[in-house]
């Protein structure tokens, strides 16, 4: 299992229904192949920052999933083929979420080592800001 | 002669010091460059929406690989414009 983010924009002249609809659509698609939704939020309408398809705005929906390949190449495919959906993509997360945490363990275990040590504490802090 | 240089030299440098330049991403320790934050990335597009190269933003090499990443996953899904006229 894999977490990815979901992305996609759909045209600005459908309804909230018709957004709900889809995304009830891609809901079950993740579900019944053993996926999971973690989060999925209504961005709601924004300004795009190009055209496309003519459209100058749109829907911004986001999907935080976690699943499996299969399961991703599943929904692209089906929001490709929906007329609504301009526009979207994947990301997969977890490999970056990954590498945030080890950096968090690492900065943590370092600021715990600084704090019985010190001397060497206030000293490096006044060196940034010196910095700035 | 030498005396002349000796007093000119560091008045020359002076005038040619620049405050040096720091990462954002270190200094604020802002580990995730995330694609759907615009307002930070819109940071390190300038006007015609290319990205901004280090030696003006002083962003280090590490952050800058992330940001362009970052810069170019916003483009992808319509976030950040590709160019603009």
């Amino acid at each position: 299992m894999r977490n990815y983010e979901i992305m996609f924009i759909v045209n600005p002249n459908a309804s909230e229904e018709e957004i709900d609809k889809i995304n009830g659509q891609i809901e079950t698609i993740i579900t019944s192949g053993g996926g999971k939704i973690e989060k999925l939020e209504k961005m709601g309408k924004r300004r795009l920052a190009y055209e496309v398809d003519k459209q100058r705005e749109g829907h911004y929906v986001l999907f935080v999933i976690s699943a499996n390949g299969d399961i991703v190449r599943e929904c692209e495919r089906r929001l490709r083929v929906m007329d609504a959906v301009i526009k979207y993509i994947t990301v997969r997360t977890d490999e970056e979420t990954r590498r945030l945490d080890k950096m968090r363990n690492y900065r943590q275990k370092r600021a715990a080592r600084r704090g019985s040590g010190a001397s060497a504490a206030p000293a490096a802090p006044s060196v940034e800001e010196a910095m700035q | 002669m030498k005396s002349v240089n000796k007093e000119k030299r560091p008045a020359g440098q002076k005038q040619y010091y620049r405050r040096k330049k720091v990462c954002k991403f270190c200094v604020e320790r802002i580990d995730s460059i995330n694609y759907k934050d615009v307002k930070l990335l819109s940071q390190f597009v300038p006007e015609r929406a290319k990205i901004m190269p280090r030696r003006i933003s002083g962003v280090c090499s590490q952050h800058q690989r992330q940001l362009n990443d970052a810069i170019k996953k916003a483009r992808n899904i319509a976030l950040l414009p590709f160019a603009t006229e």
